[in-house]
């Protein structure tokens, strides 16, 4: 436990110590142009779009999905009241991001401008309604979507789509305005103004931060406020309506006993756990939207030439790098889309069933490594042909952008299971706090992401070497990692199981 | 059937849930095992199951160490927990069809088995509905049946009557004296005295982590009621 807190703490300092690097780094554009209130409005704009996509398919989830519902609910409180805690989690959530981007940033400004001491005072008042309308907005996404699908039988299903739908279609938006304008990185007054039109909380916050202003403090306030009330009070009147929605099963009495087809154990417990994933909005959206992602990379690439990607984003060479490292950056949305590292600890109270059952814990382990395989697999592989075509790789640049991918697969998978059963957490009453914010998934994340940084480093580092040599030995090494990891599984698995 | 030797349990904290308990279930055997809330029971049954971890003493079932060969254990035996924590994403039928892929039931026998237990239990025409949509008396029976049809040679149950209709009490009693006339033993616990003393042959009580008494129904509670005895044996010291 030490030492995951202590990996914990190195990896917080690893970000706040990038986020100023970068604060730092942009700040000397901005210092050029004597505007360095640029600096706080595009770093701002910038945590509110994390807060706001990180939220929107997990609104979902924290506002309805909870074991606790009824007890809860028979308690003497305002329905809106429990909407708020629900927000409030969600609010929690995202201040850890948004104290990520705008401390540094917040910093990196009263060390270039050396402001009054009111600045302090009002960047640090400020700081904690940041995070407040981009998650409402979000939410209110969210309970629509929920809104939606609790009317129809299959809510869960419907569920999942349109939260994809409206993933990919602000992403395509988003992706439209950049292009159109060419300003993603050229840091200047114009894309102030875009930030500002389309946002104009950052106007307000910029306002009150850099030149003092009191009104504009309270109106950021105050509008970050109110909406946070008008919100809870709105879906506070619709809340259980839409909860009993989603979670009424439709039931019928009129069963007749038919024909059952019998499995092996292993199949048995394979379909089992695809049926736990699939009825898991907030399961399926947080583990595969690196898939659904990759997938619209891939179809997008089809289209756009990596040559123009790389104009529209001013880096010239990337169809160079991306041709040679495509394996790696498809493995990364592999690792992204880690399924076992929260499949353990979401067996909860059902866990006596698979403990009592007589099975090897070996095979529970593998079954669970084989739902997260059959998640990742067909997706990359469908992705890595169409990277083929579109960036007309070589027949070992095929090779390895083909195989690489589905090591990385079996790596994650793998890797997934252990962290969750050496760090499980089966005392839970939302899925949102296993699949979110458990130490197995954060810990898996940060493996799965060391393991491809140190290969990105080394291909970066080594560019006089042939890429396809060092790609292979990276192959290789992850290989032997995993034949370790299963072998470690069929010998240890009966034994961590059993302690869970 | 099933001899539990020496066995101690503690939790974090080194507090004893359980010691030195000592136990033998014979084939035949309907043992009722009784205590007060936080006795130990559950602690004793999950670690007959093979849920629970120990470190101290052995739990034999027929002939066979938990410790050394789990699966071997529980593919003779069957669980009923306190409380029947289902998987609610699945049918009570996707259910029961997944336990039998577990134990390895031929096609022929879950069948059968299947119909004939929810029959009884009255719940065939809800097998097609979503665990979810299921109450605590219907999970339970679900469970019950669940533990059925893989023909277990041990049936452990914990407070397998919480939740159950009288109708579906007075089904599960049946298909307890059922098991036992044919050879299987029972070792459940439970807080209905009346029905413990009508239908074990055997009782164990346990009092803060120790046994206190066990043997024969009739030796145990003499010409007193079962309750008095529980009541005199809890309230002493």
């Amino acid at each position: 436990m030490l030492l995951l807190s202590i990996g914990i703490l190195m990896g917080v300092v690893m970000i706040a110590v990038a986020s100023f690097g970068y604060s730092f780094m942009v700040a000397q554009t901005f210092e050029q142009i004597g505007r360095m209130d640029l600096l706080l409005a595009i770093m701002m704009a910038a945590a509110s779009i994390i807060g706001f996509f990180t939220t929107i398919y997990k609104a979902s989830g924290v506002l309805f999905g909870f074991k606790d519902y009824d007890l809860v609910m028979s308690l003497p409180i305002k329905t809106s009241h429990v909407v708020a805690s629900r927000v409030l989690q969600l609010y929690l959530l995202n201040l850890f991001f948004t104290l990520m981007v705008m401390l540094p940033a917040g910093a990196v400004y009263a060390i270039k401008v050396n402001p009054e001491a009111l600045y302090y005072l009002f960047f640090l008042m400020a700081l904690w309604f940041i995070p407040l309308l981009p998650i409402i907005a979000a939410s209110i996404i969210g309970a629509l979507i929920s809104w939606v699908s609790s009317r129809f039988k299959a809510s869960r299903m419907i569920s999942i789509i349109l939260t994809f739908v409206v993933i990919i279609a602000v992403m395509i938006g988003s992706f439209r305005i950049n292009g159109n304008e060419q300003v993603l990185t050229d840091m200047s007054t114009q894309l102030a103004d875009m930030i500002f039109k389309l946002y104009p909380l950052a106007a307000m916050y910029v306002d009150a931060v850099c030149s003092y202003q009191m009104g504009s403090l309270l109106l950021f306030i105050m509008i970050s406020v109110l909406t946070f009330v008008l919100f809870a009070t709105v879906l506070g009147t619709r809340y259980k309506a839409i909860h009993t929605g989603l979670t009424t099963s439709h039931a019928s009495s009129k069963y007749v006993m038919k024909p059952l087809a019998a499995s092996s154990p292993f199949r048995a417990l394979y379909k089992k756990e695809l049926r736990r994933y699939m009825s898991s909005s907030i399961y399926v959206l947080n583990t595969s939207v690196g898939m659904v992602l990759l997938l619209v990379m891939s179809i997008a690439l089809l289209f756009i030439s990596s040559e123009k990607l790389g104009q529209l984003i001013e880096i010239p060479q990337l169809s160079n790098y991306l041709s040679k490292l495509a394996p790696l950056v498809v493995s990364l949305f592999i690792t992204l889309s880690c399924t076992t590292s929260s499949s353990i600890s979401l067996e909860g109270n059902n866990v006596w069933i698979l403990k009592s059952s007589p099975v090897s814990k070996q095979t529970i382990l593998l079954s669970k490594v084989a739902v997260n395989l059959t998640i990742t697999m067909p997706i990359s592989i469908v992705s890595c042909v169409m990277l083929m075509i579109s960036l007309r790789t070589s027949w070992m640049e095929s090779l390895l952008l083909l195989v690489i991918p589905l090591i990385y697969a079996c790596y994650s998978a793998l890797m997934g299971v252990i962290v969750n059963i050496k760090l499980p957490n089966l005392e839970w009453t939302s899925e949102v706090t296993v699949v979110k914010q458990s130490a197995a998934v954060l810990v898996s994340m940060l493996i799965g992401f060391i393991s491809l940084v140190i290969p990105f480093g080394i291909s970066l580092l080594l560019s006089h070497v042939n890429g396809n040599l060092i790609l292979l030995g990276i192959g290789i090494i992850i290989m032997a990692v995993c034949s370790v990891m299963y072998r470690y599984i069929q010998t240890n698995g009966e034994q961590l199981f059993r302690a869970l | 059937m099933l001899t539990i030797k020496h066995f101690s349990k503690s939790y974090k904290g080194g507090k004893k849930a359980v010691n030195d308990l000592n136990l033998v279930v014979e084939k035949g055997d309907i043992y009722g095992f009784i205590g007060h809330n936080g006795a130990g029971k559950t602690t004793t049954i999950r670690s007959v199951v093979g849920v629970l971890d120990f470190e101290e003493g052995d739990i034999e079932i027929d002939g066979i160490s938990i410790k050394k060969d789990p699966v071997a254990c529980k593919t003779v035996t069957a669980y009923i927990p306190d409380n029947p924590d289902l998987y609610d994403h699945l049918t009570g039928i996707q259910y029961l069809n997944f336990i039998g892929d577990l134990f390895s039931v031929s096609k022929a026998d879950r069948e059968s088995l299947i119909k004939k237990y929810s029959d009884a239990f009255q719940i065939t025409a809800s097998l097609g509905n979503m665990i979810s949509s299921y109450s605590h008396g219907m999970k339970q029976k679900l469970a019950i049946i669940s533990a059925l049809i893989h023909k277990p040679k041990l049936l452990v149950l914990d407070e397998p009557f919480v939740g159950l209709d009288p109708k579906a009490a007075h089904v599960l009693k049946t298909i307890m004296a059922d098991l036992c006339s044919n050879g299987s033993a029972i070792f459940f616990s439970t807080h209905v005295l009346d029905v413990a003393e009508k239908l074990c042959n055997k009782i164990a009580i346990i009092k803060a982590g120790q046994l206190i008494t066990h043997g024969k129904t009739e030796e145990v509670k003499g010409d007193k009621s079962l309750e008095d005895v529980f009541l005199g044996l809890i309230d002493n010291d």
